[in-house]
């Protein structure tokens, strides 16, 4: 799948954002703070491990998702998220 | 190979700090043979008695976003078992004020916990446990399974002599004090009322913190005996200061509610009822929701477990069967005024 088609969707770069800043989470936590609802989220997250961007590990009934640092592409991606962040904060302390 | 070990012992006498130190000493020495070992130390009242809540904070030491609800207690316990497998990590878990577990959940918590194992009986043993209880009598309320897992290492402490309180004063004294701040003869003094107060070392370190912060106050160049009696009046052994400060937002508001209706009606007891009313008034004052009567009913047992307050039921003269409650040594005064110092810094 083309970069655009990954990127394009607003949801899927919050959910990727909200992975690069906190590491991992399930399922419930990442819809709640995406603004999402359950099954979007799922849905989202099902593309994003099809491209290896992030995987999950199963414990019992609950699903865990995290960022996969050991794909390039997740990390080029994670290195953007953290450069445009910085780049933000930078602008606001320079106002 | 997991074991599991009892530490015994009354308030004060080192139950807490001899189970951290060990966790401290052994998780040391496994990272120096290679040995992947954590040691986590518990609060089971802080965890409100319930085993999911204290295997919630377990897990959230390896997992720090692990969800907060949406499982029971025993499939948490496996997940447990799971990180811990998938981590080739050992772990020792200290159940610190046990009493509060049994109490609320009474012999099946310990009974799963400790034979998590025997579903597995091929796998690595990785849960090890340390219970820390104050009376040992505690155990008799558990069914035979779960007791007989737990009664075969036992640790008691007995209580400190006045010698050994004062050495551990004195070397409380060497970190904190001006040298010849505290003379041989005050140390003598508040060894003294700590061994009098059954070995309680807790007391004696807050006495001596207390003397020395009103020696800092008179601006007196060394702390006198004077200072230790004032001391001694404003700190009652059986409410210390992180007592008070480790009690949830409604229950140190219950507890102003109480202290200030004893202050007011002078009597010796109370009912629950009356109890609850001046709770309502306190609730009021600082803008929060009054809570139901069971939730009441649940903070008189938990604080007079701690021995804050002290809690019967009603016999004859009493119309009824209702809960009285009365203060056990604290100057109802005294504990008003420590409980709006603690609830200003920060309430909860």
């Amino acid at each position: 799948m083309a970069i655009e088609e990954v990127l394009s969707s607003k949801g899927r770069v919050k959910i990727l954002r909200i992975l690069t800043e906190i590491g991992e989470l399930n399922i419930s936590e990442i819809a709640r703070r995406a603004g999402l609802n359950y099954a979007t989220t799922n849905r989202h997250l099902g593309v994003l491990e099809e491209h290896g961007l992030v995987r999950h590990k199963r414990f019992g009934r609950i699903r865990i998702f995290r960022f996969n640092e050991a794909n390039p592409k997740a990390e080029l991606i994670g290195r953007l998220m953290e450069l445009w962040k910085q780049t933000d904060k930078s602008k606001q302390s320079v106002r | 190979m997991a074991q599991r070990v009892l530490i015994t012992g009354q308030i004060g006498t080192g139950k807490t700090v001899l189970s951290q130190l060990f966790g401290l000493q052994i998780t040391r020495d496994a990272q120096e043979k290679g040995v992947n070992l954590q040691y986590v130390h518990i609060n089971c009242r802080e965890c409100k008695g319930s085993l999911f809540l204290i295997l919630q904070q377990t897990i959230s030491r390896f997992h720090p976003h692990f969800p907060k609800r949406g499982y029971s207690a025993e499939e948490i316990l496996h997940v447990l078992v799971q990180v811990l497998d998938e981590q080739n990590l050992y772990l020792i878990l200290t159940l610190d004020e046990l009493d509060a577990l049994i109490r609320n959940e009474g012999s099946a918590p310990l009974y799963n916990l400790t034979r998590i194992q025997e579903d597995r009986p091929n796998a690595p043993r990785r849960l090890s446990l340390i219970c820390v209880l104050r009376e040992i009598e505690y155990l008799d309320s558990l069914d035979p399974s779960a007791r007989s897992t737990l009664q075969h290492n036992i640790i008691h402490l007995s209580e400190y002599s006045k010698a050994q309180l004062l050495d551990i004063l004195g070397d409380r004294v060497n970190l904190a004090f001006r040298v010849g701040a505290v003379s041989g003869d005050v140390l003598g003094l508040i060894a003294g009322l700590a061994s009098s107060e059954g070995g309680d070392a807790r007391y004696g370190i807050e006495l001596l913190w207390r003397a020395g912060k009103y020696a800092d106050v008179s601006q007196l160049v060394e702390v006198s005996a004077e200072c230790v009696r004032m001391a001694a009046s404003s700190v009652y052994p059986t409410v210390s200061k992180d007592v008070i400060s480790s009690l949830g937002l409604h229950e140190k508001l219950f507890l102003l509610g109480v202290a200030r209706r004893f202050k007011q009606t002078g009597a010796v007891q109370m009912s629950i009822g009356d109890a609850e009313e001046a709770y309502a008034v306190v609730c009021e004052e600082y803008g929060e929701r009054k809570l139901g009567h069971t939730q009441v009913w649940n903070y008189v047992k938990d604080l007079s477990a701690v021995g804050v307050i002290e809690s019967r039921l009603s016999g004859v003269g009493q119309r009824g069967k209702t809960t009285m409650i009365s203060l056990s040594r604290v100057p109802a005064s005294d504990l008003e005024r420590e409980l709006i110092k603690v609830l200003s810094v920060g309430g909860n």
